[in-house]
C-alpha cells in the first residue's frame, strides 16, 4: 500500500497510548451513526458516542478500543483520538 | 534483667515488623515510580488536547474562565488526603493548613480520602461531601467531585505536593488558575480550525464544551495523582524510619539477649560452684 494512502493515527487516554502509527481506516460511532475515516477525509471534529467501540484498521490487524467517551479530530490525514477522558 | 526467652520472643516480633516495613517501603517506592510516569503521560495528553482546543475559533468570553455556570455565592475547599494511614504526618499538616484559612460562614469543605475526613471529625469540623480517593494507578474519575463543586464561586484545592522522595509539601490551587498555568506550559497552537473548512458533529460549541470539561477533569485528576505521589513518598519515608528503628531495636535486643544468656549461665555456674563447695565442706567436716 502506498504511504500516501495511510492515515497517521494517535489514539490515547490520559494515562495510556492505545495506538500510535499508520492506519488505513478509523471507524467510530457518534450521534448520527457509525462513520469511517479513510485517507483524504475532510477536516472533521466529532464527539464519540459514550460506551462505543473505535476500530483502527492497520496493515497487520484491526485494533478495537472500548471508549467510555471521546473526541476525534481529523486534519490533513492525521487522526487524533482523545478517548476515555 | 529480662529472661532470654522473653527477649528472643520480642526480637522475633520486631523482626516481623522490620520485614513488614521493608515490604511497605518497596511498595511505596514502586508506586512513586509508577505514578510519576502517569503524571507525565497525563500532561502530554493535556498539551495535545489544549493545542486542538486553542485552534478552535470559539468566543474567548465563553472559554474556560468565562464559566457561565450557576453560582451559589459560596466558596468550597477541596481537600485531597490519603485513603489509608501509615503515611506519616502529611495529612495532619494538610488539615492544619486548611483550618488556618477556613471560615465556615463563607466556605464549605469537600474531602477526598478517609484519613482527611477522620482528621476533620476529630477536630469537630464538618464537611458537605466525602469521596473515596480512587486507586491512583488506574484512571481517576473525578466526575462526581466536579459535579459537587460546580455551583461554587471559588474552588480552592488543598493537596500534597511531591517535591522529591525526601520532601513533600502542602499546596493550594485555584482550579481555574491551575488550568491557566497548565496551558501556559503547553505549546500554543499555530493552526486555526474553523467551521469554514472543518465539519463539526454535533457542533463547534458542544465540542469546545466537552474539551473544557475534559481539561478541568484532567487538571483535577492531576492534583489527585500528585497528592497520591506525595502520600506514597511520605509513606516511603515513614516506613524507612520505622525500618531503621526496628533494626536498631533488633540489635539492641540481640545484645540484651546475649547479656541475659550470659548472666543466666553465670548464675547457674555460681549455683553449681556453691553446691560443690557445700558438698566439699560437708565431706571435710565428716
Amino acid at each position: 500500500m502506498n504511504q500516501n494512502q495511510l492515515l497517521k493515527v494517535q489514539a490515547r487516554a490520559p494515562f495510556e497510548i492505545y495506538y500510535q502509527g499508520d492506519a488505513y481506516s478509523v471507524t467510530a460511532t457518534n450521534k448520527v451513526g457509525t462513520f469511517d475515516i479513510l485517507p483524504g477525509h475532510a477536516d472533521y471534529f466529532s464527539i464519540i458516542d459514550p460506551n462505543s467501540e473505535v476500530i483502527i484498521g492497520t496493515e497487520k490487524e484491526d485494533i478495537n478500543i472500548s471508549a467510555s467517551n471521546g473526541i476525534v479530530c481529523v486534519r490533513d490525514d492525521e487522526v487524533l483520538l482523545f478517548l476515555n477522558i | 534483667m529480662r529472661r532470654p526467652n522473653d527477649i528472643k520472643k520480642d526480637t522475633e516480633e520486631i523482626e516481623t515488623v522490620e520485614d513488614l516495613t521493608s515490604v511497605f517501603e518497596s511498595l511505596a517506592s514502586t508506586q512513586v515510580a509508577k505514578i510519576k510516569n502517569k503524571v507525565l503521560m497525563s500532561q502530554e495528553f493535556f498539551n495535545l488536547l489544549w493545542s486542538k482546543y486553542t485552534a478552535l475559533r470559539v468566543d474567548d468570553d465563553k472559554r474556560i474562565t468565562g464559566g457561565g455556570h450557576q453560582d451559589n455565592g459560596r466558596n468550597v475547599y477541596v481537600i485531597i488526603s490519603a485513603e489509608a494511614g501509615l503515611s506519616g504526618d502529611i495529612d495532619q499538616r494538610l488539615i492544619e493548613t486548611v483550618l488556618r484559612d477556613y471560615d465556615p460562614k463563607t466556605t464549605d469543605i469537600v474531602v477526598l480520602g478517609s484519613h482527611g475526613a477522620q482528621q476533620l471529625m476529630q477536630r469537630g469540623v464538618g464537611y458537605i461531601r466525602y469521596f473515596r480517593v480512587p486507586m491512583t494507578d488506574s484512571y481517576v474519575n473525578v466526575g462526581p467531585v466536579i459535579e459537587t463543586i460546580r455551583p461554587y464561586r471559588h474552588v480552592k484545592v488543598y493537596y500534597e505536593e511531591y517535591i522529591s522522595l525526601g520532601a513533600q509539601d502542602i499546596k493550594t490551587i485555584d482550579l481555574i488558575q491551575q488550568i491557566q498555568t497548565m496551558t501556559k506550559d503547553a505549546p500554543d497552537s499555530a493552526e486555526v480550525i474553523s467551521t469554514q473548512e472543518t465539519i463539526f458533529e454535533p457542533s463547534l460549541d458542544e465540542i469546545a464544551d466537552i474539551m473544557e470539561e475534559a481539561m478541568l477533569t484532567l487538571a483535577f485528576a492531576q492534583a489527585i495523582l500528585e497528592s497520591g505521589l506525595a502520600q506514597d513518598a511520605s509513606r516511603f519515608n515513614a516506613m524507612a524510619v520505622a525500618k531503621k528503628r526496628a533494626m536498631e531495636l533488633v540489635s539492641q535486643y540481640t545484645l540484651e539477649y546475649h547479656r541475659s544468656k550470659r548472666a543466666e549461665n553465670d548464675r547457674r555456674m555460681r549455683e553449681v560452684m556453691i553446691s560443690l563447695k557445700r558438698k566439699e565442706r560437708v565431706r571435710t567436716d565428716a
